[in-house]
């Protein structure tokens, strides 16, 4: 079976590209353009993993990461920050990795395999 | 609650995390901005000659500089100030934190809102171990709360609905519970009280035993329920947490396990009002550089409103 990676992220070419590079390396993967949208689908999905970007339309990317911690079956997901904020890196403490866009994909790859395969 | 804000800048990237929350609050919670900057420190009494704050360039001040100014501050923050309902900017020529006071004193904000450090910002200001001079300064003297953004990561929040109170029991602390206490009932946050042992004046090798230690936490947990938890009738989102540690760290540490937004302390709390230390209290300034949420420091005279 499948893992499943869900996207959080609201610029639809990143969210393009995202789902291009995780489905073209054997992922199943979802996306929400919001945070709310990401918490409910995450809720019914039970991603192996989220990418997590910080600056979304309803909410910051810390504020989903404390709905999620909040969730029993959710709170070990890994996450990943992918933002172009300076300071990503400290904003999700318990993210296993952030990354700066532009992003390196094998680096990407490299830190999602490491974490679910 | 916040319906005016005195967001006071450098106008450099080193504010922006502060902007960020500034313009976030105004939006969020309805308030009237005031964006202020001050411009340049004169270089001699009454001289026309002002030493540029931004640039550190000698600059004859006159109408034509002023508006200069205020047009580049407008230029700054235009993707901010085009979300914002209402905003004003100001500019002042003077000390900085002097200019800060005297426009917060006349504009009576409910808030001012600044960034950590201006020249000494990031890894030099650890270095340093010391927040910027004006806001120690503007901290110290200010009759209204002040928000300070030191880290980028402390502006990713949005709003306030997580909120510790950090205390040391002391009066001051009182200023900073009641402030506390009215922002979380009226924005209908979660309230943590929370009180950090100090462990550091123990000697090495003469440390004290673990059954003291706890009976200290016990007392610290009583002393919690009795100044603070008595004094909140219905509200019921509250916990409380006695940690052991070195203070500032452990006030860091669980804000960032308990994922707040927000911590308010009181800072001097040991000094009175005529001491004229120029910092603001080690505990409170070294939560303020290291939080990964906005900080809002809180002084005597606040309380005293």
């Amino acid at each position: 079976m499948k893992k499943k990676i869900l996207i959080i992220e609201d610029d639809p070419a990143v969210v393009d590209y995202l789902t291009t590079l995780f489905e073209d390396n054997g992922y199943a993967v979802y996306s929400a353009m919001s945070a709310q949208e990401g918490i409910n689908l995450a809720q019914k999905e039970r991603p192996d993993l989220i990418t997590l970007d910080l600056e979304l339309p309803d909410e910051w990317g810390p504020r989903f990461y404390r709905k999620l911690s909040s969730d029993k079956e959710l709170k070990n997901t890994p996450v990943i920050v992918i933002s172009g904020l300076s300071g990503n890196k400290y904003a999700v403490s318990k993210a296993v990795a952030s990354l700066s866009k532009p992003f390196d994909r094998a680096e990407l790859l490299k830190i999602v395999k490491e974490n679910i395969d | 609650m916040f319906k005016k804000i005195l967001f006071a800048t450098s106008a450099t990237n080193t504010c922006d995390h502060a902007a960020r929350v500034a313009f976030d609050m105004a939006q969020r919670y309805n308030a009237h901005m005031d964006i202020f900057h001050v411009l340049g420190i004169p270089t001699r009494g009454y001289s026309q000659v002002v030493v540029d704050v931004t640039t550190g360039d000698e600059v004859e001040l006159d109408d034509n500089y002023r508006d200069l100014v205020i047009e580049e501050l407008r230029t700054y923050y235009d993707h901010q100030i085009a979300k914002t309902k209402n905003w004003s900017i100001d500019v002042a020529i003077g000390l900085p934190h002097r200019e800060i006071l005297r426009i917060a004193r006349l504009m009576k904000p409910d808030i001012i809102v600044m960034g950590g450090s201006t020249r000494a910002s990031g890894s030099y200001a650890h270095k340093k171990i010391v927040t910027g001079s004006t806001f120690q300064r503007v901290a110290k003297a200010a009759r209204c709360p002040v928000l300070v953004i030191n880290r980028p990561a402390a502006s990713f929040w949005g709003g306030f609905s997580n909120v510790v109170f950090a205390t040391d029991f002391s009066d001051a602390a009182d200023s900073a519970f009641e402030f506390a206490f009215k922002l979380v009932k009226k924005l209908q946050c979660e309230f943590h009280l929370f009180h950090a042992l100090d462990i550091t004046r123990f000697q090495m090798n003469n440390f004290h035993t673990q059954d003291y230690i706890e009976d200290q936490i016990r007392k610290a947990t009583q002393q919690l329920r009795f100044k603070y938890v008595s004094r909140l009738g219905d509200f019921k989102q509250y916990a409380m947490e006695v940690w052991e540690g070195i203070p500032f760290l452990e006030i860091v540490k669980y804000a960032r396990e308990k994922h707040t937004d927000l911590i308010v302390m009181a800072h001097n709390t040991h000094k009175t009002e005529e001491d004229d230390a120029s910092t603001i209290g080690s505990v409170a300034e070294q939560v303020v550089l290291r939080a990964n949420c906005p900080v809002i420091t809180i002084n005597r005279s606040v309380g005293k409103q």
